[in-house]
């Protein structure tokens, strides 16, 4: 494969973008596409505008927010206390191992049905069933990393005093771990965004109740904007993130 | 049952003492009868063939593994803010999430230091191996040599009654290694630390030790045992130029069953 200067790639990324929006846009003006299932790309500044102007993308937007971060957080904590603490104790990786196998490949939609029996339509609710995919991501990237670190690190750690667990947890385990649990951790930002919309579908307040209503009065330009929406809060906090990251794998490349 | 005691440090006495030492894997034994007595500061290397489990004593002599019989007796800290002993690798095995510092000061943590304190035992240490400017570096930037140097600097700062060697220099380039053996010796005379040094290089034994310990096993599926131990009355400034260093090694070389006569000549008039 030959490679391209970055520049060439730049250009053609963009061109890759403004060419579907232009073939999008030209094929709803000749007709080719049905224009009552499709926006037209062009209206769309004006409806996401709108929808600022009137307060309603704000509010949707935090709510989301709200539910995002409180299941993000505490699903990423319970994540990697579990698989931390499953790779480092044989008695509680034991107790935990067939657990893990049988509640792992449920999908964090398939708790819907519960998290409305529990909580109600409630924050709550959509914060819980987003905790639900980001624990597992958490759970299996902090315990495939702590599994992984080199016992020889263990052995220093014995050798200059620094054997018992709370030493060999912060000294070793966890700094020598955090390439994997950062991982983790970016991967449930990720998997996050995706389960808020659907968690927000049945009712809850946020982005995904108004792509909801949106999608009932045929507004698919509304559908488009929030779409569009997520893209970049997604984008905006993987790069957060990854500056974040960067800071503290500063050792590393 | 086996123990491992830390008793009070009297002048003369030795700094570490093994009697009868019996230790396995799975049931398959390893070691057995194994009796060795180090004085404070004196420099005992073991050799032995590779496999013959030289590194597992040296483990079972620092604590890091119990035997299933006998008793390993090692000298208590009698100062504060020290270690009984510490131990350099065969890798550097220096934490990679940590600058060069900060890894010389593990084993100063939780010995009841300030902050200030641990970094400049620290400094001292790594102005002892000539590593200073080093200092906030991530180890990965160093080379082999100096990540071995951190881990001696690391060793030492703990003030040590007894530091372990395994085969700190075997990874290490001919250049390098001869350096480093040399830096050894300088540090000897600086440091009050009893050493047990593991090896599989005979000359490197002779070059450096008081005493060398040959570790091999009576029988094929025997275990290991102390099959000889050899003096080394040499002065240490210019042992190598010495006549008596070549017999030294040929001596130790028959004993762990090492033909002399069929090696290359070239290798034995280096």
């Amino acid at each position: 494969m030959t490679r391209l200067s970055h520049h060439r790639r730049t250009l053609l990324s963009a061109t890759g973008v403004v060419g579907l929006v232009m073939l999008w846009e030209f094929a709803l003006r000749l007709g080719l596409l049905p224009s009552n299932l499709v926006p037209l790309p062009s209206s769309i500044p004006a409806e996401f505008w709108a929808e600022i102007r009137e307060g309603i993308w704000l509010e949707v937007v935090l709510a989301s927010l709200s539910h995002y971060s409180t299941g993000l957080a505490i699903g990423s904590l319970l994540g990697i206390a579990v698989g931390v603490g499953a790779a480092l104790e044989p008695t509680f990786d034991a107790i935990q191992s067939w657990l893990a196998r049988l509640l792992r490949p449920i999908p964090p939609l398939a708790w819907i049905p519960f998290a409305i029996i529990w909580f109600g339509v409630t924050e709550t609710a959509a914060a819980f069933i987003i905790s639900i995919g980001v624990f597992w991501i958490n759970y299996f990237a902090s315990y495939s990393a702590v599994s992984a670190v080199d016992d020889g690190y263990n052995e220093v750690a014995h050798a200059f005093g620094q054997g018992r667990f709370m030493a060999r947890l912060c000294k070793v385990s966890l700094p020598a771990a955090a390439p994997g649990i950062l991982g983790g951790l970016r991967a449930g930002l990720g998997q996050g965004w995706m389960t808020v919309v659907a968690a927000e579908l049945f009712g809850i307040p946020g982005i995904g109740q108004r792509m909801m209503e949106a999608s009932g009065l045929l507004a698919t330009n509304i559908v488009v904007v929030y779409m569009l929406t997520i893209a970049a809060l997604y984008a905006l906090f993987d790069f957060l993130f990854m500056s974040v990251q960067r800071r503290i794998l500063r050792w590393q490349s | 049952m086996a123990e491992l005691s830390l008793s009070s440090p009297a002048p003369g006495r030795p700094v570490l003492q093994a009697r009868g030492v019996r230790l396995g894997f799975a049931g398959e034994m390893v070691l057995d009868d194994v009796s060795l007595d180090i004085a404070p500061r004196e420099f005992v290397a073991v050799v032995g063939a590779s496999g013959v489990g030289k590194s597992t004593l040296l483990r079972a002599l620092a604590g890091l593994l119990t035997p299933q019989r006998g008793t390993v007796n090692l000298s208590a800290a009698d100062e504060p803010a020290t270690r009984p002993w510490s131990m350099v690798f065969q890798a550097p095995r220096l934490f990679p999430w940590r600058q060069v510092r900060a890894n010389v000061e593990l084993g100063l943590e939780g010995l009841g230091l300030s902050r200030n304190e641990r970094r400049s035992r620290a400094m001292e240490q790594l102005a002892l191996v000539g590593l200073e400017a080093f200092a906030e570096r991530w180890p990965r930037t160093l080379s082999g040599g100096q990540q071995q140097r951190v881990g001696i600097a690391r060793a030492l700062a703990v003030k040590p009654r007894v530091l372990f060697m395994d085969e700190p220099f075997s990874a290490l380039d001919a250049l390098t290694r001869q350096r480093l053996q040399v830096e050894l010796g300088e540090l000897r005379r600086r440091s009050e630390a009893a050493i047990l040094f593991v090896t599989h290089d005979i000359e490197e034994a002779v070059l450096l030790a008081d005493r060398v310990v040959v570790l091999s096993k009576p029988g094929e599926d025997e275990p290991a045992r102390v099959s000889e131990i050899v003096a080394v009355d040499l002065p240490l400034s210019e042992r190598r130029e010495h006549p008596a260093f070549r017999e030294h090694i040929h001596r130790l070389e028959r004993h762990i069953g090492i033909d002399t006569s069929t090696s290359d000549p070239q290798e034995s008039s280096s």
